[in-house]
């Protein structure tokens, strides 16, 4: 495989998943969110669980976005 | 969306062996019969049989079939050893590989009409991942002992609050987007092939989207092993 290539592959690993990622952490914080009002306190903190945990997803998404950055400039 | 023809299924039909009608069956022969679980089981013996016939006999001098392996192995290794390091590789090499040739086969077989790719359930992507997910963590806990929780406390201790959430979090994120991505690409090749072979079969419609499905299938299966590697690396390493 000529070296090209290879990089190539690498970054479309290293940075092909940045979106999915992302996603997926905001998709869990509000799930999980949802989950505590809805479930566990039975919808009488109905909204506040939901942002808090949607705002928790979105922070955990940008730290995953961080983390992808810093290995691939890692040593 | 049901595939066209499954020959597996048809053969198991004709066996007398019960084949649920959706994707999913109800009882426990009509789960073990869904067409991702066979063709599951076809991978294995065809990763097995090629294995064993292109292997067989080791010689010095390689042949045709001992060459293909030997580049393919190794030039897998070697990428291992440049990410993860020699010691790691030893343990992992194993796992990891037989995940890249499973799932590269597994997606590939999906574009011979009359087979389906197993990867195109949600079912086998999770299963994959989430073995990918528990060894993580346990080379984690192996490598750094209780120490391993730094990795989930941020970088000071006044904001453990705020950062063990997230860090938790993107941790579990991990197992949603390395399932779904997989499971997502297949799945929607898969699907686009039938659609397409159903409205213009006869004019040759998939023949684009199988060139892509190749692409595709290849590129899937190494963005798996790519992101297995950089999880288990980052696991290993120290805690800032």
């Amino acid at each position: 495989m000529s070296k090209l290539s290879k990089e190539m592959i690498h970054l479309l690993g290293n940075y092909g998943h940045i979106g999915f990622t992302f996603v997926a952490a905001i998709f869990i914080g509000m799930g999980l969110g949802i989950y505590l009002d809805q479930k566990v306190f039975d919808g009488r903190t109905a909204p506040w669980f939901t942002f808090i945990g949607l705002a928790f997803g979105i922070a955990a998404g940008f730290k995953s976005l961080y983390d992808i950055v810093k290995y691939q400039n890692r040593d | 969306m049901e595939h066209p023809i499954l020959f597996i299924s048809i053969i198991l039909e004709k066996l007398g062996l019960p084949i649920p009608h959706g994707p999913v069956g109800h009882g426990f022969l009509e789960q073990i019969c869904a067409p991702y679980m066979t063709y599951t089981w076809f991978t294995m013996i065809f990763l097995v049989v090629v294995g064993k016939m292109t292997l067989g006999n080791l010689e010095m001098v390689p042949g045709k079939g001992q060459n293909f392996w030997e580049i393919l192995i190794g030039g897998m290794e070697d990428f291992f050893v440049e990410n993860m390091g020699r010691e790691l590789t030893d343990k992992l090499f194993p796992m990891i590989a037989t995940f890249a040739l499973y799932i590269a086969v597994a997606n590939l077989i999906g574009l011979i009409p009359g087979f389906m790719s197993p990867t195109s359930s949600i079912n086998t992507t999770l299963a994959l991942t989430i073995i990918v997910w528990v060894t993580h963590h346990v080379i984690g806990l192996r490598a750094n002992g209780i120490g391993y929780i730094k990795h989930f406390l941020g970088p000071m201790p006044i904001l453990i609050p705020l950062m063990l959430p997230i860090e938790l979090i993107s941790n579990f994120a991990r197992l949603l987007s390395l399932s779904i991505r997989l499971f997502g690409n297949i799945m929607a090749k898969e699907t686009l092939l039938g659609i397409l072979f159903m409205l213009a079969g006869a004019f040759f419609a998939p023949l684009p989207i199988m060139i892509l499905g190749v692409l595709v299938s290849l590129v899937q299966a190494m963005v798996f092993v790519l992101l297995t590697v950089v999880y288990i690396t980052q696991a290993n390493e120290h805690a800032h």
